[in-house]
């Protein structure tokens, strides 16, 4: 049972931020609940109102001038659905179609991950990778904020007390790009996931983004391991794979806990940034 | 969890003592502690510890016995608190010691830190990497303090 | 189970109008209250279970509008507007759903404890997929666990209620 909660359902993202700015701690927006009623659940938070933001109409998906707009608040399982998603942006959708279980797909939505900033979550790390862009807005405000810059720490993001979530923004890959995204674990939320992008002309690879999640508090970049496979020949990236994907495990921040020994994380990322680079180029 | 810690302050070890015993000047030095009383003076102290990690937010009335004491060397002491709403407990066994070296004088101290019920659901991960951005903050803040009086 | 009294939810009620297996049902709930709870107590229907609670399992599965949802991580006020299907509503006036018939006839069960689920489940992926290969369904089957089965059996009985639902 839930300790009781007044329900909120405002029709504007201005009268969300308004709440939000009124209640402060003791509110907190609801979206899919597949997160935060489990946080409930638990007793580990509590609030005396819950902001449904399910009627803002954030759950829109287009492709507009080479960027891929994804409303914040379309479920995993709309993400799949969506022939944007799966003209445009192939290895989100992958990511997407297996995100937890196919109820949490269906009721858990893209924005509400991304907010929670659970260490263990997929979304994150190949949004980063993608150079994608989240848009937050108050009633007043708007801004962009990079994937990198938007994941501070466990459970923590760079959003104001009062900013709202409202879109994600991923650049549409030209014709040479490549990406994946590789995940593992045996628990029920992933232990390691490693992001990879890049653009393949001919024989030689450029542009290359590399991200690391689930190992550690949060998703990042890694650019020592970038610079390993940035403008270098397919032949030479890939030699250079190994020392990569140890410069990405160390920058991972692994921690040791029921999902594996740092050392063992670490180790992971390395097979998985070498596994994603091999899928990538085929 | 156990954590080692240390930390040089250039001050002289009477001064770093002292400090320690100014119990509103030390407690405030760890982060999100507050309220800080003495209960019975050298032997019990009381604070409340409060910390956050995102949403996740605790408070811990806590109590601090001290057990040991070696004038201007050596500190145990054990500090345990409980937070009701959240349903969790916190215990801490502190060794603190001090030495010189040259000018400077040397902190360290090993702290055993137990969290246990609900909190503990966070992951034994964020939990201790938390700890252990608190212990560090502390540590700094005690050096910035004392030499910041120098 | 009493909860703590909140003085700031002030007995804040919403109406939640919605089909369930059929039929218009009409009721008010509290904001905090879950689905499952909702359905198993204050409706009588006790065919979804609470397992895990913690919308791993599956063992609590229910259709939203034909899709899954874990009725245990889903407020009840939620439901307002769509249509509910429960295990009790899947047999068509006393006719076994195909699926039902398979998991008897292929050995789809033992103590029974997961199989509303399963078969809620196995009826959202056939009627979306009606000829899944094996991936297909255990991509989808993911996240209803059983503890007796070994899924061998399960995975036989939803492929054969497939078989027989294509053949129609």
């Amino acid at each position: 049972m839930l300790r009781r909660f007044r329900l909120e359902e405002p029709q504007s993202v201005a009268e969300t931020s308004e709440l939000l700015g009124r209640f402060g701690d003791s509110a907190k927006i609801y979206a899919g609940g597949t997160e935060l009623l489990l946080a409930m659940k638990e007793g580990l938070v509590q609030y005396e109102r819950l902001i449904n933001v399910k009627r803002l109409g954030l759950n829109q998906i287009s492709a507009e001038n080479g960027t891929v707009k994804i409303g914040a608040l379309c479920t995993h399982y709309e993400l799949e659905l969506s022939p944007a998603i799966q003209q445009r942006l192939p290895s989100l959708l992958k990511l997407e179609h297996n995100v937890a279980n196919v109820r949490v797909r269906q009721a858990g939505t893209i924005g509400g991950n991304l907010c929670f900033a659970e260490p263990h979550a997929d979304p994150g790390t190949l949004l980063m990778a993608l150079g994608a862009k989240m848009v937050s807005e108050t009633g007043s405000a708007k801004r962009e904020i990079a994937a990198e810059d938007f994941f501070i720490d466990a459970y923590e993001t760079s959003l104001t007390a009062e900013e709202v979530l409202t879109e994600i923004r991923v650049p549409a890959p030209g014709a040479n790009a490549r990406s994946a995204y590789l995940k593992f674990g045996y628990l029920e939320r992933p232990s390691v996931g490693v992001a990879l992008a890049f653009n393949l002309n001919g024989a030689s690879v450029s542009d290359v983004r590399i991200a690391v999640g689930c190992a550690g508090p949060a998703p990042k970049r890694v650019a020592e391991a970038e610079a390993l496979l940035d403008g270098k020949s397919k032949d030479e990236a890939t030699r250079n794979l190994a020392q990569a994907g140890t410069v990405a495990g160390r920058a991972a921040e692994a921690i040791s806990d029921l999902h594996g020994a740092q050392d063992y994380k670490e180790h992971i990322v390395g097979v998985l940034l070498k596994r994603a680079f091999q899928a990538a180029v085929s | 969890m156990q954590f080692q810690k240390e930390v040089e302050i250039l001050a002289p070890r009477e001064k770093v003592w002292q400090f320690i015993w100014d119990v509103d000047r030390f407690i405030a030095c760890v982060p999100g502690c507050k309220d800080a009383k003495t209960v019975e003076e050298g032997k019990r102290y009381s604070a409340t510890m409060t910390e956050k990690v995102g949403p996740f937010k605790v408070e811990f009335p806590t109590t601090i016995e001290i057990l040991e004491r070696e004038e201007l060397t050596r500190i145990k002491a054990q500090a345990s608190g409980a937070d009701n709403k959240i349903g969790s407990r916190m215990k801490i066994d502190l060794d603190v010691h001090l030495r010189e070296s040259d000018n400077k004088t040397i902190l360290s101290f090993t702290a055993g830190v137990d969290v246990l019920g609900k909190l503990a659901a966070l992951g034994h991960g964020i939990i201790k990497r938390k700890a252990d951005q608190v212990l560090d903050e502390f540590a700094q803040a005690v050096k910035k303090k004392l030499e910041g009086e120098a | 189970m009493a909860t703590a009294l909140s003085r700031h939810s002030d007995g804040q009620t919403i109406p939640v109008s919605f089909t369930l297996n059929g039929r218009l049902q009409e009721i008010d709930v509290e904001p905090h209250e879950l689905l499952l709870d909702v359905v198993r107590d204050r409706l009588g229907l006790t065919g979804a279970k609470r397992s895990c609670d913690v919308q791993v399992c599956g063992a609590c599965t229910l259709l939203v509008d034909g899709r899954p949802v874990s009725a245990c991580t889903t407020l009840a006020f939620e439901v307002r507007g769509r249509s509910v299907l429960t295990i009790e509503g899947l047999a068509d006036n006393g006719t076994l759903h195909p699926l039902q018939q398979a998991f008897i006839e292929h050995g789809g069960f033992q103590c029974g404890f997961c199989t509303p689920g399963m078969l809620l489940a196995s009826k959202a992926l056939l009627d979306e997929n009606p000829n899944p290969s094996e991936e297909e369904l255990k991509h989808f089957m993911h996240g209803n666990l059983c503890r007796c089965t070994g899924y061998k059996k399960i995975i036989e009985s939803i492929m054969a209620a497939a078989r027989k639902m294509r053949a129609k």
